[in-house]
């Protein structure tokens, strides 16, 4: 029997003891909570594939009447709790709040495709977005279809979390140079209960725990008095998006693309730098090279800050960091590979 | 020999009829039961499971070891007894000093063997959040640590400049982050899915972790 085959047969095999077992579970509930899984509303949507469970989540994360509270744990900070609501309206907008319950707070309102930000310290702003960019990663809830490139997925076992009948889901990069997530969505609404980050060990680096997930009929009463005359005006826009630049990566993780490519004076200290996005559209890493003299002509220097790789690779006249959420040697490997075109 | 490792392929599919069969002869047969290991690695391998050191089993390698290896267990009578019987003080205890030598030695093995397996079928543990080593740093700063490098950063000036970098740079990149958007449904068709905002035409937003 070829391997393939084998592995193919083990993930049915997988799928269906995870499906009786969740069967079981469902009926356990279905006796405890009668009533209420009548009246829940919930994405129709099969879901016996991870990727239709993602569909089914990234539906129900746009389609239905929320209000979530969760945690979002990173080592080396204060856990930070957030309030999570979203909206449709009878008029048929789209409304979605994001709230930050420590300390001075932020929050984040979005009306169909302007979202404003409410911060301490600096005047409200808008910008022009589909969704509100929070903890969990914006393409993860909207698109996961586009992290397919980047991205194995696979159905895992179901289990409890938030006190609700939860479907895990796992995924890893598929070259194994990025950190990979462990998902749990409620089994019944799809909405997501859980996010782990792992790194390359399986050993856990974030953590994004929801407490409490309401889904209901009517939107939340507070999105009645939202309009969106309420939100400060549009910042305008001033993307160079990717220009030309005599830097050539040769290395880039699989799935991994340059989203940004420019100049840029950075805002703390005025310095210009060459700027590069790689995305594969869970993480963003930034690349910033700039030429600098040193009295070492070859340096290579690691740090972490929260769950940033913070990488410093000094190559003769000039200097490469690299900041993201990715291992350090994925970091070094994108690092080394590049190359100062005509020269 | 192809029709029983058939059976056996077909048994950890969960395809087999034969499951009682196969799991005795399994059970029997060394060769099979190597098989059903590897076909067990061969699928955490395809679904990239595997981990970074795989827990190989060493134990049969261990007990294969100890029972080629009595000398060591039961040391010579005449070597053990002869100096200690030598002495007319320690005489009469080295009958004792003998049986209690057996059994640690005894002991020590069955300790070995059990730290052994312990350690050989220790389950990945997943860390709880809490115990998470608090190296990660100031809160929103950045502790740079050495790695593989060639020369120290001798020069503090040097280190202090590097540090200095790194922090604008980390705060342009947590800027970066925090503006990025995602076009509206109208426009998702475009090659180009992220998009992120310029914050330089914002009045200096703050930097939050």
């Amino acid at each position: 029997m070829s391997l393939f085959l084998l592995n193919r047969l083990f993930k049915t095999n997988y799928q269906a003891i995870s499906l009786i077992a969740g069967g079981l579970l469902f009926s356990a509930m279905a006796t405890a909570q009668q009533g209420e899984a009548e009246t829940v509303p919930s994405v129709q949507h099969p879901a016996d594939t991870a990727n239709q469970w993602l569909a089914k989540m990234s539906q129900a994360v746009s389609s239905l009447n929320y209000s979530v509270s969760f945690v979002l744990l990173k080592p080396g900070i204060d856990s930070q709790p957030y309030q999570w609501r979203h909206g449709i309206t009878a008029t048929g907008e789209q409304m979605e709040e994001l709230n930050l319950l420590n300390g001075p707070g932020r929050k984040v309102l979005r009306v169909n495709n302007k979202v404003g930000y409410f911060e301490p310290n600096v005047p409200p702003y808008s910008l022009e977005s589909s969704s509100i960019n929070g903890p969990f990663p914006i393409n993860l809830l909207r698109q996961p279809e586009r992290l397919a490139d980047g991205y194995d997925v696979m159905l895992m076992g179901t289990s409890r979390v938030s006190g609700k009948a939860a479907q895990q889901i796992k995924m890893v990069s598929r070259d194994k140079t990025r950190y990979g997530l462990n998902l749990w969505l409620d089994q019944t609404t799809g909405m997501i209960l859980k996010m782990n980050m792992f790194n390359l060990k399986n050993q856990l680096l974030e953590q994004i725990q929801v407490t409490k997930l309401e889904v209901t009929e009517q939107p939340d009463a507070f999105f009645e008095q939202v309009s969106a005359t309420m939100l400060p005006a549009v910042v305008p826009i001033n993307d160079k998006g990717i220009q030309p630049s005599p830097w050539k990566i040769n290395y880039l993780p699989t799935g991994m693309q340059i989203t940004k490519r420019q100049k840029r004076r950075l805002s703390s200290n005025g310095a210009l730098v060459d700027y590069i996005m790689l995305s594969d559209g869970l993480v963003d890493v930034s690349l910033y090279i700039s030429s600098i003299l040193s009295n070492q002509s070859s340096n290579k220097v690691v740090g972490v800050s929260q769950t940033d790789t913070v990488y410093t690779l000094q190559n003769g006249p000039w200097s490469v960091t690299v900041i993201g959420k990715i291992p350090p040697s994925t970091a070094d490997a994108i690092a080394s590979s590049i190359q100062r075109l005509g020269s | 020999m192809s029709q029983k490792f058939e059976n056996l392929s077909a048994l950890v599919d969960g395809e087999s009829s034969l499951s009682d069969q196969v799991l005795n002869a399994v059970k029997e047969d060394k060769e099979l039961m190597q098989k059903w290991k590897n076909y067990h690695l061969i699928r955490e391998g395809l679904r990239r499971e595997l981990p970074d050191n795989p827990n190989l089993d060493i134990t049969s390698n261990v007990m294969a070891a100890l029972e080629s290896e009595p000398a060591i267990l039961a040391p010579n009578n005449q070597t053990v007894r002869k100096p200690w019987a030598a002495i007319p003080l320690f005489g009469g205890a080295s009958a004792l000093l003998k049986q209690g030598g057996h059994m640690a030695i005894a002991a020590s093995v069955a300790v070995a063997v059990i730290l052994g397996v312990q350690q050989v079928n220790q389950p990945e543990i997943e860390q709880p959040f809490s115990a998470a080593p608090p190296i990660l740093g100031i809160q929103g700063g950045l502790s740079p640590v050495s790695y593989e490098q060639t020369r120290p950063v001798s020069q503090a000036a040097d280190a202090a400049e590097y540090k200095h970098r790194v922090r604008a740079y980390l705060n342009d990149h947590r800027q970066q982050m925090r503006f990025k958007t995602l076009p509206s449904e109208s426009v998702q068709g475009d090659a180009q899915t992220q998009h992120q905002r310029d914050e330089s035409v914002l009045a200096k937003p703050s930097v939050q972790n």
